[in-house]
């Protein structure tokens, strides 16, 4: 951020490049995920493992097989979570709460140590962020229910 | 057979929409980010960060996890940590505020691909992180024993 700016061009090759750069990286591993849970949908895992997670999903009214896309984007990461999720054709006020509680827990080992090597409590803040999320589930669906939106 | 060819299908869609979202968005990024607007909307938000216990050292690390997310910006957020010897205090409160927002463009987007809406997601984020991090800088106020206080 500092004074010395590139020049517009190069400014943009730059952004180009880090952003296909990026994507590749994401769309690595989104394709194959997206292609694993697509192909179980056709076999009973998905149902019978699913089915396990409804009573817990229920809470925050989503279906039991969103526990895979959390499950993924506790441990992995957002891209990952979508790609679980995009095959499961949820409602989009139930894409809406995924996205809602995913946002704001995600990724949870590696940046909680990432702010831990700013020199704070990583673990307490993933500990934090898994709380809030489930906090702010519960508040959005009860949102849900009563106002009906 | 069929069935894996509508699977690749469906990968190759999404991977197109991802490829639309994050290459404009990294560009855009990297073309504006000199623009001296960032540096005047830092001081316009000066009393927004007071309120959460934050004071100016605070303002980049804070904007670029904002922005960037917690990964991509992680190392700017720890110089700039190290740097400025933020105090344990506002290190805590800067990663309670990020640790439940950050990479909301970015985030927030990839969901509203799949037909999410974007500004329950964002608005919801935004009023609990700010909130959440006003309060706790209300009952942890500055310098005393840092640690002892939130276990």
């Amino acid at each position: 951020m500092e004074s010395s700016a590139p020049a517009i061009p190069e400014r943009l090759r730059t952004g180009l490049f880090s952003g296909l750069q990026t994507s590749w990286k994401l769309i690595r591993f989104v394709v194959p995920i997206y292609i694993a849970v697509d192909l179980l949908k056709h076999t009973p895992v998905i149902d019978v493992l699913g089915g396990w997670f409804s009573p817990l999903m229920r809470l925050f009214g989503l279906p039991g097989e969103a526990a895979f896309a959390f499950i993924a984007a506790f441990l992995l990461n957002l891209y990952a979570a979508l790609a679980v999720l995009a095959p499961l054709d949820l409602t989009p006020w139930q894409l809406t709460q995924c996205g809602l509680m995913m946002g704001i827990a995600h990724n949870l080992l590696l940046e909680g140590a990432v702010l831990g090597s700013t020199g704070t409590r990583g673990g307490l803040l993933s500990g934090c962020r898994l709380a809030i999320a489930g906090g702010a589930g519960l508040l959005l669906e009860a949102a849900h229910r009563l106002g009906g939106f | 057979m069929e069935i894996f060819l509508a699977a690749l299908w469906g990968a190759l869609l999404l991977s197109g929409k991802l490829l639309l979202i994050v290459v404009p968005l990294v560009t855009l990024f990297e073309v504006l980010r000199y623009l001296p607007v960032f540096r005047r909307a830092g001081r316009a938000v000066d009393p927004l960060m007071r309120g959460m216990g934050l004071d100016r050292d605070a303002a980049v690390p804070l904007f670029t996890g904002i922005f960037l997310g917690i990964a991509y910006g992680a190392g700017i957020i720890i110089r700039v940590a190290q740097e400025k010897k933020l105090p344990r205090r506002q290190l805590f409160l800067m990663g309670l505020f990020l640790a439940t927002c950050h990479a909301v463009v970015e985030d927030t987007l990839i969901f509203v691909v799949l037909g999410a809406n974007g500004w329950i997601m964002l608005g919801v984020r935004l009023l609990i992180a700010v909130g959440l991090t006003a309060i706790l800088a209300r009952i942890w106020q500055s310098s005393p024993p840092a640690d002892s206080q939130i276990q």
